[in-house]
């Protein structure tokens, strides 16, 4: 069934929940979108200053763009409080919003939650029915539970990933901005659909929680748990002495990489040195046995490497493809906003925004809902007002909240 | 609260009472099965006779380490029963219809084709149970050019995503995985779509299709430069660290062939720190690299000089020192660490099994304060509880007989 053939319920999956967004940064606040995404009310709860992540496009690790892509991919379907949780009257006002939230996603380092009082203890006896939401970089507990985590260190450099995309010889591998956080993210979301199942069964809140430690190392989970049982894999030999040339990649003349998979070689081998247009090399005993090439695999990946840089991806394609030769192409994202695939899988949305009028859609797809279409991301504090009047508060009382600083 | 607290208000299991049909193999769609299974769900591993090829994954490929302990299985088999069906034959395919009668979810991630042979699509097993949650797992979506296409991890969900492309080194090779990485990610997104497919049958009695594919998570997980890309803005390419943007952001080498991250955020105020740290306080007052604009002009030059004092000394050393000076640096740990790190245990990354011949395993990654996920049995015995479970779903002995002459 395609994603568009299916009837749609008239309600969202999570239309009525009330989540509470007290975090910054990516994982924490990506978990939050998911859930807008289909169909809760999300308020960002934030400083006056607003999450810094609303700067994060101006980073120099970031694409340059003039366009906040990054606030819309992040902030969208949200509302914005802003609160001074340090100041006291803030932090009360805080407890009336948690008194009618369903949901309350925090990622604070530990020791700040315990000064704002934001630990589970401190706001299940607010709302009993709350389910807490905790992302830590390193646990709850343990030598390393106070340091900050960042993607890069507790996600990926922790967890042996980026030591083990390693070449023989060479650097560990990196990871892109907020790879590890967007994963850790769908984590969170599914803690906390187990934490609302729960409530519908037993009426109890409670907390549910990750870290990025322990996704970083889930996402690893073959290789770690090899490293339990005391295997280890040899580094990965380099790309010029593979362990296999006709599993490897090669680059064009235009700077494209053709991932070449050979997998039935007896069949497979024979129709690469035709449509490599060397015939000759079929049979060539240096490589005339699946031994023979595994043997001599550097010196066929040198061939390979020759024969492949004399031409341009386009005009590959074509050839492999006719000879029936698996392989894959390393696609660049200059290529993504085109991909028919891309919006076929429903990976491209379009906004109502007018910056930015397409984004990413989360990764889940229902055959009864289609995730809410995303608006322009809110302005830090846009919604203070409305929320707090929708807690209760009266008008004298945000006035006052306002006069004594404990807004924005 | 904590990850590994030991008293629970209720020790109920959130998916107790769930029965899952894992009708999957290899590792995105097994793996979501796991996560279930972890929480209490009944999972019933559906198999050909040849089984799961995952199970023959350890010793049959170079990426793997080899082991003895067919670690990879019992880590994705854990909490499984397996039944063996050749779903190709009339009989065995119709001894599956009973347990989909029988079943709350169902997991396929087969191709296309393959679906439609063997009627395993939505449309095919809906009318059988209504009530059923159908979860797909694609390498490219459910419809489109390439939905017919296998995918894998490594093509689907870094190749095709622009991850590999975007990981390279200026002048570079593309980047590269680990095992599974992106499969087992993935897996996380197919138990949350699962997981709302379930809220919905609650709220509406009515079962569901629900789904997810390595590309789009590939996708979700590079968002914010696949978001800049639909904006028209792009990532420069990585200049090598030889000559990188600042010296002071950089991979270093140590003696012992460890890696220091350096991550000196405020230069003005470390850069003293760490040229006491390094035992160089003479490039403290060095012109070259007094300021943070000067020290960016030679940034080559500065990572020459710090690439052969980090050379110079051993990993431990350097950690110590610079933790010492309070520079800030990012730690490349080896899967080799892992085994002693405690901090994994804290973080419930690595908890106790009830497999004797494996007797650690790898955490689930979801932590609730009310349930402690199941411990970690082994992976079950290809055809382990095929006559079992076809009596639970009611075949008669005689009709399990006959079966299993088949397979």
């Amino acid at each position: 069934m395609s994603d568009d053939e299916m009837p749609l319920d008239a309600e969202l999956p999570l239309a009525g929940l009330r989540v509470l967004d007290v975090s910054s940064f990516i994982a924490a606040p990506a978990a939050a979108v998911v859930l807008g995404d289909f169909g809760a009310d999300v308020i960002k709860v934030e400083q006056g200053t607003g999450d810094p992540h609303r700067n994060s496009y101006q980073s120099p690790n970031y694409p340059k763009s003039d366009v906040n892509f990054v606030w819309q991919l992040d902030g969208r379907n949200k509302r914005s409080v802003a609160l001074d949780l340090k100041h006291p009257a803030g932090r009360a006002a805080l407890d009336r919003l948690i008194a009618r939230a369903d949901v309350m996603i925090v990622n604070f380092p530990l020791p700040v939650r315990e000064r704002l009082r934001l630990l589970y203890e401190d706001v299940s006896t607010v709302n009993p029915r709350l389910i807490y939401a905790s992302l830590t970089g390193y646990g709850e507990t343990g030598p390393d539970r106070d340091m900050p985590g960042f993607d890069v260190n507790a996600y990926f450099g922790r967890s042996g990933i980026l030591d083990a995309q390693r070449q023989e010889g060479g650097p560990p591998g990196f990871s892109l901005p907020a790879q590890g956080d967007r994963c850790a993210a769908m984590t969170i979301v599914a803690a906390i659909l187990l934490g609302l199942r729960r409530r519908d069964r037993t009426g109890k809140g409670g907390w549910v929680g990750t870290s990025l430690y322990a996704n970083g190392i889930w996402s690893n989970g073959t290789l770690a748990q090899a490293a339990l049982v005391g295997a280890f894999v040899a580094p990965r030999p380099p790309r010029e002495k593979p362990r296999n040339a006709l599993m490897n990649i090669y680059r064009t003349r235009d700077d494209r990489w053709i991932q070449l998979t050979l997998v039935r070689e007896e069949k497979t081998w024979e129709r690469l040195c035709r449509a490599l247009e060397q015939p000759d090399l079929v049979a060539d005993p240096r490589f005339a046995t699946r031994e023979a090439r595994r043997e001599n695999s550097a010196a066929l990946t040198a061939l390979l490497d020759a024969a492949f840089a004399a031409r341009a991806w386009v005009e590959w394609r074509p050839v492999l493809r006719a000879h029936e030769i698996t392989f894959g192409v390393i696609e660049r994202l200059q290529e993504f906003p085109d991909d028919e695939q891309a919006r076929h899988a429903g990976i491209i949305a379009e906004t109502t925004a007018t910056d930015v009028k397409r984004t990413i859609n989360n990764p889940v797809r229902l055959g009864f809902a289609r995730p809410r279409q995303a608006g322009p991301p809110p302005a830090v504090g846009e919604h203070t007002d409305a929320v707090l009047r929708e807690a209760g508060l009266s008008d004298a009382e945000i006035a006052a909240l306002r006069a004594d600083g404990a807004i924005g | 609260m904590r990850d590994s607290e030991e008293a629970l208000p209720d020790g109920f299991l959130p998916l107790a009472g769930v029965r899952v049909l894992d009708v999957s193999s290899f590792i995105a769609a097994p793996a979501a099965a796991t996560v279930l299974g972890d929480w209490g769900a009944d999972v019933i591993k559906v198999e050909g006779p040849e089984g799961d090829p995952n199970r023959f994954m350890v010793n049959g490929t170079a990426s793997y380490p080899p082991s003895q302990v067919n670690y990879a299985w019992h880590l994705d088999g854990r909490h499984k029963r397996s039944v063996v069906l050749d779903l190709k034959q009339p009989r065995p395919r119709a001894a599956l219809d009973r347990l989909i009668a029988t079943a709350d979810v169902m997991i396929c991630n087969f191709p296309h084709a393959v679906r439609e042979r063997l009627r395993l699509r939505y449309e095919d097993v809906k009318a059988i149970n209504p009530r059923l949650i159908y979860a797909s797992l694609t390498g490219y979506g459910e419809a489109g050019p390439d939905r017919d296409r296998p995918g894998f991890d490594t093509t689907a969900y870094f190749a095709r995503s622009g991850l590999f492309d975007a990981q390279r080194y200026e002048g570079g090779p593309p980047g590269t995985s680990v095992p599974a990485q992106g499969d087992r990610a993935t897996a996380i997104t197919l138990v949350s779509a699962i997981l709302m497919g379930l809220i919905h049958r609650m709220k509406t009695g009515e079962g569901s299709s629900v789904s997810t594919s390595l590309l789009a998570n590939g996708i979700w997980s590079c968002g914010i430069i696949a978001q800049a890309a639909l904006v028209g803005a792009f990532l420069p390419p990585r200049p090598p660290r030889e000559r990188p943007r600042s010296a002071l952001a950089n991979l270093y080498r140590t003696g012992d062939d460890r890696w220091i991250q350096l991550v000196v955020v405020r230069e003005d105020k470390l850069w003293p720190n760490l040229c006491r740290a390094i035992g160089r306080p003479d490039l403290e007052g060095d012109a070259r690299f007094a300021t943070t604009a000067a020290r960016r002009a030679p940034a080559a030059e500065l990572a020459a000089i710090l690439a052969d004092i980090f050379a110079a000394g051993t990993y431990e050393d350097w950690r110590k020192a610079l933790a010492a000076a309070d520079v800030t640096f990012g730690v490349i740990s080896r899967v080799q660490d892992l085994p002693e790190d405690e901090q994994a245990v804290h973080a419930g990354a690595i908890v106790e099994s009830a497999n004797p011949e494996m007797p650690r395993t790898i955490g689930n990654p979801v932590h609730l304060s009310f349930a402690r996920a199941r411990r970690a049995t082994p992976g079950p015995a290809l055809g382990e509880h095929t006559a079992e479970i076809l009596r639970e779903a009611g075949l008669s002995e005689e009709e399990i007989t006959a079966l299993e002459e088949r397979t």
